[in-house]
């Protein structure tokens, strides 16, 4: 089943990992197998008192297994020093858990400190992580964590668990605690971050919506810590496993799978333009000439700024196109997913949504027949995935 | 004769026992610093062995100060000797119980994080726990040395060092017009002591607590 992944792919392996609290009468951690793969984010997804911090925690032995075995990268690291073997491991908490105490800089520098790095290299290394997590060296490294808001401290927080460059992260509900605004905003800083670094992470979270936005593979768990699923969240989407998966997922199952897929996977549709310094009647013209009800007309930066329909031309009166017709409504880029795109779609004019590039210059449209294309493609997809695991099991 | 008359004629002597005085305690403190902050250290995490710490220190604090001193007399003869082991004594409780408080009060998510992050024990006190429990620590070795600036001057009927001195001559002449003086000059200068040292504490802990948490 996860037979596909060879030995040279997995970085974390699970064995049978149990975790027996004395006095409780069933395990916390039954008998875990599973196989995490090199630079993949995966997330452990359950309701509360699933077991899945337990599991993480049993990682990086902050709670030891009481049997079973833990591989990383191949090595058996079970009973091995256990301080030496989280030095090897980012850690990043709910409660972020910085040291007051010390400064921004010095939180960052612990892990390589213990390693005993020399201190040009320490002192390079935070500029740097600071940089990454898009916070100014200079201005944050000396000060100190009560000086800062709770989704800034959890940058730092990514940023001391990246200290050393370990190449596994482990991530306790880090964004549980934090407003919603920010909670997204640091969910796509992640996102980026793991573009760049290619860390194998271990995300702990009871929020299916987070677990779908962030993982690469996604472990939904059952009391037990045990698998009821372990798929890409296309998969899991598309083909839950039991109904228990589907009752976790929840209602909207299709408008989640919409969050993943992003504008740039899919082929824009052409949508008719005209130059603000175009006069009305050759703009009269070329709306003749095409079957859509409205032309967008778009400014000398390329960018679009009004909707010209036939009446507003007729009206114009010898003023400029960016001065008649409405406005357009806000546009998306091509790394906003599906999901953004249709919320758009539904309030905007002609029912389609405008995509621009990062200078706002127009791309092109996307209307809902390409949207529910998309939806169709990725049914497809799963099903025949899900058929040839069926061939493969036979 | 009037206080100040006889303050400016006694004042190589009132200088000499403020020395002898704030030495005696000095010692004694340092001494139950260490004492008592190791043992809040090795029992702050075990229920059992921590109440029981707390209630021998605290029962050393009941005895009286007078039969202390003349019980460790037996022991240890006359002099500095007794008077430091009874003051040590004494300045054990509010240390302790303290340095338990204090690092007890470190916010768990720290330790986790530090733990998470490979620190070992011996690095998590050393450099987390202590120093976030420094600023509680300093206050309980500050209320010792109040404490033990008092009971320091009782020390004088084993012939001890300071104060005493002063405040048991006085008591010997009662009735006499410089018993008063005597009794008064020794109380003075054991506030003046008690000022000295609160500033000294007042400047060690801000230059020992770090930015972030003061």
């Amino acid at each position: 089943m996860m037979s596909t992944a060879t030995n040279d792919d997995v970085m974390i392996r699970l064995e049978g990992l149990t975790k027996r609290y004395p006095g409780q009468q069933s395990n916390a951690v039954d008998a875990l197998d599973l196989d995490i793969r090199r630079g993949e984010v995966v997330v452990l997804v359950g309701p509360s008192g699933c077991g899945k911090t337990t599991t993480m925690k049993m990682i990086n032995r902050i709670i030891e297994p009481t049997d079973g075995r833990i591989l990383l990268d191949g090595e058996d690291v079970t009973g091995t020093d256990a301080d030496q073997l989280r030095r090897r491991i980012g850690y990043v908490i709910q409660q972020i858990g910085l040291f007051p105490h010390m400064t921004i800089g010095e939180n960052i520098a612990t892990v390589p400190k213990l390693l005993g790095w020399d201190k040009p290299r320490i002192a390079a290394r935070v500029d740097e992580l600071l940089t990454m997590v898009g916070m100014a060296p200079e201005e944050y490294r000396g000060r100190y964590p009560k000086q800062l808001s709770g989704g800034q401290q959890q940058r730092i927080g990514v940023a001391r668990a990246l200290g050393a460059d370990p190449a596994v992260l482990l991530m306790d509900e880090p964004f549980g605690a934090i407003d919603p605004i920010t909670r997204d905003r640091l969910q796509n800083e992640l996102l980026r971050l793991q573009n760049e670094v290619r860390k194998t992470i271990v995300f702990v979270t009871h929020d299916i919506d987070e677990a779908i936005k962030l993982g690469d593979r996604i472990a939904i768990l059952q009391e037990g810590s045990r698998i009821a699923q372990y798929d890409t969240p296309e998969q899991i989407l598309t083909a839950p496993a039991n109904d228990f998966v589907s009752d976790f997922i929840g209602r909207g199952a299709s408008l989640k799978r919409l969050n993943l897929t992003h504008v740039a996977d899919i082929e824009l549709r052409d949508w008719p333009t005209v130059s603000a310094s175009t006069d009305a009647d050759t703009a009269l013209a070329q709306l003749r000439s095409v079957p859509e009800s409205a032309l967008l007309v778009l400014d000398a930066g390329g960018r679009p700024v009004r909707w010209v329909g036939a009446d507003d031309l007729h009206r114009a009166a010898g003023r400029p196109l960016d001065q008649v017709g409405l406005a357009t409504n806000p546009a998306v880029e091509p790394r906003a997913t599906l999901s953004d795109a249709l919320n758009e779609l539904i309030t905007a004019r002609f029912s389609v949504t405008i995509v621009v590039d990062d200078d706002g210059e127009f791309l092109g449209v996307v209307d809902i027949d390409q949207i529910t294309d998309a939806i169709r493609d990725m049914r497809a997809s799963a099903v025949s995935q899900a058929r040839a695991g069926l061939q493969e099991q036979t | 004769m009037d206080f100040l008359e006889f303050l400016a004629k006694r004042s190589d002597d009132m200088v000499e026992l403020g020395l002898e005085h704030a030495a005696v305690v000095g010692i004694s403190v340092l001494l139950a610093a260490v004492i008592g902050v190791t043992l809040g250290v090795l029992t702050y995490q075990r229920q059992r062995p921590r109440e029981l710490v707390l209630a021998a220190t605290g029962a050393m604090l009941t005895v009286p100060s007078f039969a202390l001193f003349i019980l460790l007399l037996g022991v240890f003869g006359l002099g500095w000797t007794p008077v430091v082991v009874a003051l040590t004594m004494y300045g054990l409780m509010p240390i302790v119980r303290n340095t338990v408080a204090g690092l007890n009060s470190v916010d768990p998510a720290v330790v986790e994080s530090a733990r998470g992050m490979g620190l070992t024990r011996w690095q998590r006190l050393l450099r987390i726990e202590l120093p976030l429990a420094w600023p509680v620590i300093i206050t309980g070795i500050r209320v010792t040395t109040l404490v033990l600036l008092g009971i320091a001057a009782i020390g004088y009927i084993v012939n001890g060092p300071g104060y005493g001195e002063l405040i048991f001559t006085g008591l010997h002449r009662v009735g006499t017009p410089v018993a008063v003086n005597l009794v008064l000059a020794g109380t003075l200068g054991v506030i003046i002591l008690a000022i000295v040292y609160d500033l000294v504490f007042y400047a060690v802990r801000h230059l020992t607590t770090s930015r972030g948490v003061r």
